[in-house]
This record gives structure tokens, C-alpha cells and sequence, in this order.
């Protein structure tokens, strides 16, 4: 019963989250006429107010939801592979790498490369993966071995970043606000496109979140369970890679959602992160979309890189959600 | 019956494992003894169907690689430690092999508390794993195994994290668990211990079995000593049971030495 009310529970977070977000803005639009608009009934908005909200608010509303959702779930799934409650979604690379892709998109393409930086980022994100199994010597490498390769391949991949970026000066905005996150670049192409990844990916991570229970145990014990821990860990990484790798490329690097949100379901909820994946999904989800609001509205008419407001916000709150749970243990 | 023919293993070019044959008859109690690096984890291991091999493993005739029916639980030396996860709930994983991973028969609830409660854990079984202490953390190791129904259940230095109380406590426990018709196979630095409990002990040295026998006849036995590099001696008490010491400390003792 705990686990669909929970689930329930977080679904409705987004459903509000959501119609927060396509409710406010700049500009001020009519509640009623928003949600009509959104039902399909009559007396809805009209003319340039339903362009706003059905080309501009609406789909960066849903990709802000889907990287959050991305992001929240690799999160909670890195922190379950690598045993390690302080693994995020950028640990084995996907970061760095796609932040030296999205430096080779802005600083030697121009115009032409830059519409590519999506792409870019992507490849960047998986590569830097790909290198760091390599590094780490075998695909069934043990987590701790692919953590250690995972901070040298994104310290490199940075390192080179950083030369890139000082080479080319006039690079240095574009990459700077783009390390940040920004969700302003959503349009309908965006959301379909890193929605079909990031849910592919989403959809696999769900499907195998109860057998992730095997890799609380020990691997002899998951292996005496019938689980092979190596199989499960490598279709778990590749998975929360892609949704990783899209999401960033989607929106450049949002930090602290990949932490702070599995904590924060986890101390609400009291239960392992991977029991309840699909919340942890909602959940991320609707923090990003309100951390978007806070982002398009703080400082209107100007914007805040969203990363700045996840870390903002979300930092004295898992602060507060790991003083609540140590005093609970204690 | 467990029948190991010529079993080899090799990491990259090292053979860890070299020719090991043994028979280990059904509900009874083995020993793997050795120094470091003999290869009694990786023996563990292989018999769980982890480990590549050359050679055979069978029980009851059947190759234990092939055979994804048989239920062999493993209680392991360093237990993997999860957050949030309350005692109750990770015993309950042990169901999974039976039950499907995330579900819960109340069938599967019986037999966790009943398990809780043979492992004295029962007024423990909300608190969360990773607020246990060494002991009671060995002690939900072994309820999990437990509800996992093994015909064969392998355990790594069982007592290695426990105080003299908890040790015996533990094997008392696993000695239960062989009189219900469980074979036990363990590894234990603790020869003593482990030639109070087993019935059989196997010593190992370097990927070979040196000698495999009753626990009387090779804790007097001069490859026990040699295993260790002659580093160990044999005491015996005065009601004759045996103690084996770090030769090094016994100065003074050497009356009993054998």
C-alpha cells in the first residue's frame, strides 16, 4: 500500500509542479484559460498568448520534467551500483565529457557547429563512459576500480576543456552558461527527441529497479540469489548513461538533482533509493520544473542559469534532510 | 554429496586453484584452513558457480555451474552495507530466489521471523542495517541465508568480525542449521574453532589441498604445521581437546607442544 501511495503521492507533485510552471512567467496569463487551453475546451487562450504558453512555456515545462526525471533516477542508480551515497549522475565521466563536447561545438564551430552542441555534448557524455570502462581495464569491472578511472578520464576531459576555453576567450560566456544548465533552448524538436532517450532509458531502469535490490548484498549473495551483480551493474550504468548524456545535452549540466532528490525521497520515504524509482522519477521531475519557475521568474525579465537555483535551493535542503535522518538513527 | 574432480582456476596466468579433488558428504560440517592467499575464498567462490573452472563441481551428480535450481547460500567475510534498509527488509532478500525480487509471500514472512527469531534479532527487525554492531550485523547475514532454504549454505570467515561471545553464539547457530541436513562449508582462521565445530577439516596451501580429513587426525597432523610454515603449534588441554597457537608467543608453553 506504502509504495502506490508514495508513488501517487509524488505524481501529484508533478502535476501541480507542472501547472505551476506553464502558470507563471513574464508575462501573466489567465489561469482558467491555461488549463482550458491545455483540456482542449473551449474559451481558451488565443493568438499570441497561446503560442506562449503551447510553443514556449509548455515544452520546456515537459523537458524540464523529463531531465529531471533523467537525472533524479541515474542518480539514485549510480548511488545503488557504486554502493555510495554520494554518487551522481556525472561520476563516471558523462560531465566532463560533455562539457569538452559542447567546448569543441562552441569554440571551433561557429555558427555551424554550435546548432550541433547537443550532439556534441552527447557523444562527448557516452565516449567519456566508454573510456572509462576502458581505462578501468574490463566491462565487469568492480565499482570502485570504474569510480577511480571515472575521476581520471573526467579530469582529463576537463583539462582539455579548460585549454580549449583558453584558447578561444570569446568562447568563454556560451560555456560558462551553458556549464550551468539552461532550459532555455526547449522547443517541441528538443523535448521529442530527448524524450524518446531519456524514457527508453527511464522505462529500462524501472523495469530492472527491483532486481537492483541484488546489489545491496554482497556479489556472492546477489550470485546465490540467482543475479548476476556484473550484468545488472552494466545494464544499470548504460542505461542511467543515456538518460545522463541526453539530459545534459538537452540542458547542460544541472547539478544536485541526482543527489539531493533520491535523498530526499529516501529520507521521506525511509526506504532504499532503488525501491521506489518511478517517485524518485516524479519526484526529480517536479523539483526541476520548479527550480525552472524560480530560474524564469527570480530576476524576470532576465534569467538565472538553473543550475544555479538547484544548487541553491537544494543544498540547505539536503543539508536539513541529512541532519533530520542522523538524528533519526542516533 | 558433493563431488569437486580436478578443479583448477586461473586468474590472467596464475592457476589459483590447482587440481583439487574432495568429496563432501551430505549435513556435514567442512573446514577450509590455510594461510592467507590459499585460495579458500576463491575454492567458496568457484563451489558457488561465480568462478570459471576446469575440472568438475557436482552435487548430487550434477554440475553445479549448470545447476541454477540449487539453492547454495553464502554468507560472505565483508558484508555489503546498504542505507535505509531496515533488518526485516534485507532479510527478506534472502526470499528472492523463491519468491521473484519485490515480492513478499506471507508464507515468506513466516519464515523471516521465524529466522529472526532463531537468530535472537527479532526485537531488532525494524532498526536499520547500517546502525548494527559487527555482531549483530554477522547474525543478519546468516538470518538471510537462512531464509534462502539452502541445501548447501558456504560461509567466509563467519566469526573473523566477532568477539569470543559472538563467535560462539554464531557457530552454535550454524551447527543447528547442519543438524536440519544443511551441508556447511567454511573458511576459519580460527583452527581451534574450527576443529571445535567441523567434523572435517581441509587444509589448503597455495591453490592445493595439502591434507583433507576427520578434525582430530589433521589438527595433529605435520602438514597442518607446514601449511603455516611451521609458525603454529598444538596445545592440548586437559580434557584433550586441542588449542593451536602462533608458535612465536607459546615460549614457556612448549611442554605441550606435539
Amino acid at each position: 500500500m506504502w509504495r502506490w501511495q508514495i508513488t501517487a503521492s509524488a505524481a501529484a507533485a508533478l502535476l501541480i509542479a507542472g501547472l505551476l510552471g506553464v502558470g507563471f512567467g513574464p508575462v501573466n496569463l489567465e489561469f482558467g484559460a491555461i488549463v482550458r487551453t491545455l483540456l482542449g475546451l473551449p474559451n481558451g487562450l488565443e493568438n499570441e498568448d497561446r503560442t506562449l504558453l503551447l510553443e514556449l512555456r509548455l515544452p520546456r515545462v515537459v523537458l524540464g520534467a523529463l531531465v529531471g526525471a533523467a537525472l533524479a533516477t541515474s542518480g539514485a542508480v549510480y548511488q545503488s551500483v557504486f554502493r555510495n551515497p554520494l554518487a551522481d549522475p556525472y561520476l563516471l565521466g558523462t560531465a566532463s565529457g560533455a562539457g569538452l563536447g559542447a567546448t569543441i561545438a562552441i569554440t571551433n564551430g561557429g555558427g555551424d557547429l554550435h546548432a550541433l552542441l547537443p550532439i556534441f555534448a552527447f557523444l562527448g557524455g557516452v565516449l567519456a563512459v566508454a573510456a572509462t570502462f576502458l581505462v578501468a581495464g574490463r566491462l565487469f569491472a568492480d565499482p570502485s576500480t570504474l569510480l577511480l578511472a571515472g575521476i581520471a578520464v573526467g579530469s582529463f576531459a576537463t583539462a582539455f576543456q579548460t585549454y580549449l576555453q583558453q584558447r578561444n576567450s570569446a568562447a568563454l560566456r556560451p560555456v560558462y552558461s551553458w556549464i550551468l544548465g539552461e532550459l532555455t533552448v526547449a522547443n517541441w524538436d528538443v523535448v521529442k527527441w530527448a524524450g524518446f532517450y531519456i524514457l527508453i532509458a527511464l522505462a529500462v531502469l524501472i523495469r530492472i529497479s527491483k532486481v537492483l535490490d541484488a546489489l545491496m548484498l554482497s556479489d556472492e549473495e546477489a550470485y546465490s540469489l540467482g543475479v548476476s551483480p556484473q550484468k545488472i551493474r552494466l545494464i544499470a550504468v548504460a542505461a542511467a548513461t543515456l538518460a545522463t548524456a541526453t539530459a545534459v545535452s538537452a540542458s547542460g549540466l544541472i547539478g544536485f538533482v541526482g543527489i539531493v532528490v533520491p535523498h530526499l525521497v529516501r529520507g521521506l520515504t525511509k526506504r532504499a533509493t532503488n525501491r521506489s524509482l518511478l517517485s524518485i522519477a516524479f519526484v526529480g521531475a517536479a523539483f526541476l520544473v520548479i527550480a525552472d519557475l524560480g530560474a524564469r521568474t527570480l530576476l524576470s525579465p532576465a534569467e538565472l542559469p538553473i543550475g544555479v537555483i538547484t544548487a541553491f535551493v537544494g543544498a540547505p535542503f539536503f543539508l536539513f534532510v541529512l541532519r533530520a535522518r542522523n538524528r533519526g538513527s542516533q | 554429496m558433493i563431488n569437486i574432480e580436478n578443479l583448477s582456476v586461473r586468474f590472467d596466468n596464475t592457476e589459483v586453484l590447482q587440481s583439487i579433488s574432495l568429496d563432501i558428504p551430505e549435513g556435514t560440517w567442512s573446514c577450509l584452513v590455510g594461510p592467507n592467499g590459499a585460495g579458500k575464498t576463491t575454492l567458496l567462490r568457484t563451489m558457488l558457480g561465480m568462478q570459471s573452472y576446469s575440472g568438475s563441481i557436482k552435487y548430487n551428480d550434477r554440475e553445479i555451474a549448470k545447476n541454477k535450481s540449487l539453492n547454495i547460500a553464502f554468507v560472505p567475510q565483508r558484508p555489503s552495507i546498504p542505507a535505509a534498509m531496515s533488518v526485516a527488509e534485507y532479510v527478506m532478500l534472502g526470499r528472492a530466489k523463491l519468491d521473484g525480487w519485490g515480492k513478499e509471500s506471507a508464507h515468506s514472512r513466516n519464515i523471516v521471523h521465524e529466522m529472526l527469531e532463531a537468530t535472537q534479532l527479532l526485537g531488532m527487525q525494524s532498526q536499520l542495517v547500517n546502525t548494527l554492531s559487527g555482531g549483530e550485523m554477522q547474525r543478519v547475514l546468516i538470518a538471510r541465508a537462512l531464509v534462502q532454504e539452502p541445501e548447501v549454505m558456504l560461509l567466509d570467515e563467519p566469526t573473523s568480525a566477532l568477539d569470543l561471545h559472538h563467535q560462539i553464539s554464531v557457530l552454535n547457530k550454524v551447527e543447528e542449521i547442519k543438524a536440519t541436513g544443511v551441508t556447511i562449508i567454511s573458511t576459519m582462521h580460527d583452527i581451534t574453532l574450527g576443529a571445535m565445530y567441523a567434523e572435517r577439516i581441509i587444509i589448503m596451501q597455495s591453490g592445493r589441498v595439502l591434507l583433507d580429513g576427520e578434525s582430530q587426525s589433521v589438527i595433529h597432523s605435520p602438514e597442518l604445521r607446514s601449511a603455516f610454515d611451521d609458525r603454529i603449534s598444538v596445545h592440548l588441554l586437559e580434557n584433550g581437546r586441542p588449542v593451536i597457537i602462533a608458535a612465536k608467543r607459546v615460549t614457556g608453553l612448549e611442554q605441550g607442544v606435539i
